[in-house]
């Protein structure tokens, strides 16, 4: 096509949109809707993703070694290793053998962390003591309990295992990975909130599935919007286009036109939302900073550019598209057929 | 225009043949047998007024031109094209070859005159230049030249029917197609615009013209097809008494 042909065909596109401006106004206010409507969407649902990953990494499971402490106190001490025929080695003021547990020193159990960190969706483990564990219990409970806890410890010894504070990836694997850490050699009992992991997930799934319904409906509905905006611009130019078509324009010619009005509601509209967003947001955020104080709240500016693509993407699939559907269904009909409709 | 091969059939006055019908017939959708069995040459640089009652099929006999109708049976060449062979896609390279004069006019109210002309142009992808050079032209043709920035609707409805003709001739057609083109003008004016039509024929464009008007026919020594029922039942090559 000749470059003289494109700038006509631009223009006329321009001029089609505002010789239906009221028309237009309508449309893109209803395309301003639905995309603003897709805006929030998408900023409630990464705002809510970003909590939910906060939470999941809040998430730790405890797993608890089977060292002195863990002899000490179970009954497994004594059945765990039977009176044998090597039990040479004396046992201690509280009659426990080092053969009665598993995990004796230190280092046995930096080892056991760092075979626990190389499953598939285990992201971080952190080996804590069982001192450190009785210290930080004590920090964080109310004087009298504090004074309970002290009180076990100066009669038996401490009273907690040493153990590795595991977080994960992937709160769907959540189950199976916590099986295998509970059947790993040296693992005593593992203390988890996999309810709380698995709500987390339903909702993330939740979020994902009704996010693609809301978005879907919103687009099939600008989709509606803008071809019925263009049927009417080309019932408008009938005449006009019956013309064309006598004195020989081809199809994509007389097409040209209208695909333009329709990206161009497209383009408006987005950039319209895109405003909107903004200011709500802002509006929106200030608002939750100061009520709540978290600033766990992710910046327009990160979602921006993402957000203004996916409107001037819908505004020109929905002008391409919906014009294609209109100009399609009139485009059949030959000159003095289509003044007549 | 067109650089087909047509196969030459009658060597009359002006040259090889424009149009060419062979056995053609035309039944629509619900059963209207609108044109039976046409055989007929129209040659380069004839005049050919084509008149009938109404219901005879002369509207019919030209939108089969236009090819906005396909026959049914019988082959049909204009301009080199067949069209019984033309896809759809290639239609709009047939109608460049002819210009289309139109009974109600068919300008478009909200453009002036100059732009009414110009659309045609544009719509075969001329640039600017050429557009301004030849829509002045063709303006002056038809007695317009004066007219270029007034809208439709301050125009008689002889001087419209002008503009529509300047439209047609615009891209400069191997030939003219007016289906009643005088039917809404007044007799004076009928007049003048068949005397332009009959000077652009002098110019060697072939011109198929559609009329009711018998003083038209008489008076204009062109030739006369007539068609009655959906037959050609006369051809005078020289127009005459009915
Ligand atoms: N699109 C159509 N569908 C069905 N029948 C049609 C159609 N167009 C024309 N006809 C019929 O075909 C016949 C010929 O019509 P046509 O329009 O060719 O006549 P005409 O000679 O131009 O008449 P007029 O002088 O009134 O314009 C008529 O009987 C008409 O009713
Ligand atoms: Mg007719």
């Amino acid at each position: 096509m000749k470059l003289s042909s494109v700038k006509y065909l631009t223009k006329e596109g321009f001029r089609n949109t505002w010789a239906n401006r009221l028309m237009s106004v309508a449309s893109v206010g209803v395309l301003v809707a639905c995309m603003v409507a897709i805006g929030l969407a998408i900023l409630i649902s990464e705002n809510a993703k970003l909590a939910l990953g906060n939470l999941e990494k809040q998430n730790v499971v405890m797993a608890y070694m089977k060292d002195y402490t863990w002899a000490f106190y179970s009954d497994n001490a004594k059945d765990a290793k039977p009176a044998d025929s090597s039990s040479k080695e004396k046992a201690d003021k509280n009659g426990i053998k080092s053969s009665d547990y598993v995990i004796h020193t230190k280092e046995e159990a930096e080892l056991l962390c760092s075979e626990i960190e190389q499953l598939d969706n285990v992201e971080s483990v952190e080996y804590i003591s069982g001192e450190e564990g009785l210290k930080s219990m004590k920090e964080g409970v109310l004087k009298d309990q504090e004074q309970y806890f002290s009180f076990l410890d100066e009669k038996y010894g401490n009273p907690l295992s040493g153990a590795a504070k595991i977080t994960m990836k992937n709160m769907e694997y959540f189950d199976a990975t916590l099986e295998k850490i509970e059947n790993m050699e040296g693992i005593d009992v593992v203390q988890s909130h996999g309810d709380l992991a698995e709500k987390i997930s339903a909702i993330k799934n939740g979020l994902a599935i009704a996010g693609f319904w809301i978005i879907s409906i919103l687009m099939i509905i600008s989709l509606v919007i803008v071809s019925n905006t263009i049927r009417i611009t080309m019932y408008s130019r009938k005449l006009e286009i019956s013309i064309m078509k006598a004195v020989g324009a081809t199809n994509s010619f007389v097409r040209i036109p209208f695909i333009v009005e329709g990206v161009l509601l497209g383009v408006i509209s987005a950039v319209l939302s895109e405003g909107i967003l903004y200011f709500c947001y802002r509006v929106a955020t200030e608002a939750i900073t100061k009520t709540l104080g978290t600033t766990d709240i992710i910046m327009y500016s990160e979602l921006a550019p993402v957000l203004f693509m996916i409107f001037v993407g819908i505004g020109i699939v929905a002008g391409v598209v919906g014009s294609a559907i209109m100009i399609s269904k009139y485009l059949h009909k030959e000159g003095s057929e289509f003044a007549a409709i | 225009m067109s650089g087909q091969s047509v196969d030459i059939t009658s060597p009359e006055a002006n040259g090889k043949p424009v149009i060419e019908f062979k056995g053609v017939s035309k039944t629509y959708q619900n059963g209207t047998h609108a044109l039976n069995d046409i055989n007929i040459t129209i040659n380069q640089g004839e005049f050919v007024f084509v008149v009938g009652s109404s219901g005879a099929g002369k509207s019919t006999f030209m939108k089969l031109i236009m090819r906005e109708e396909k026959a049914n049976t019988g082959t049909i060449t204009v301009n080199g094209f067949k069209l019984n062979k033309l896809k759809r896609k290639n239609v709009p390279l047939l109608r460049r070859t002819m210009g289309i004069v139109f009974q109600d006019f068919r300008l478009i109210p909200k453009m002036n005159v100059f732009d009414n002309v110009a659309f045609a142009m544009h719509v075969v992808g001329a640039s600017g230049r050429e557009i301004r050079r030849e829509v002045s032209k063709a303006l002056s043709a038809v007695g317009l030249g004066d007219k270029a920035r007034s809208m439709p609707n301050e125009l008689s409805g002889g001087e419209q029917q002008r503009v529509g003709l300047a439209r047609a001739l615009v891209n400069h057609p191997d030939l003219i197609i007016a289906d009643e083109p005088t039917g809404n003008v007044d007799p004076n004016m009928s007049y003048e615009i068949v005397s332009m039509l009959t000077a652009i024929n002098k110019q060697g464009t072939t011109v198929l013209m559609v009329t009711h008007d018998h003083s038209l026919v008489r008076d204009f020594k062109h030739r006369v097809i007539m068609l009655d029922g959906g037959r050609i039942v006369a051809d005078n090559a020289a127009g005459g008494d009915d």
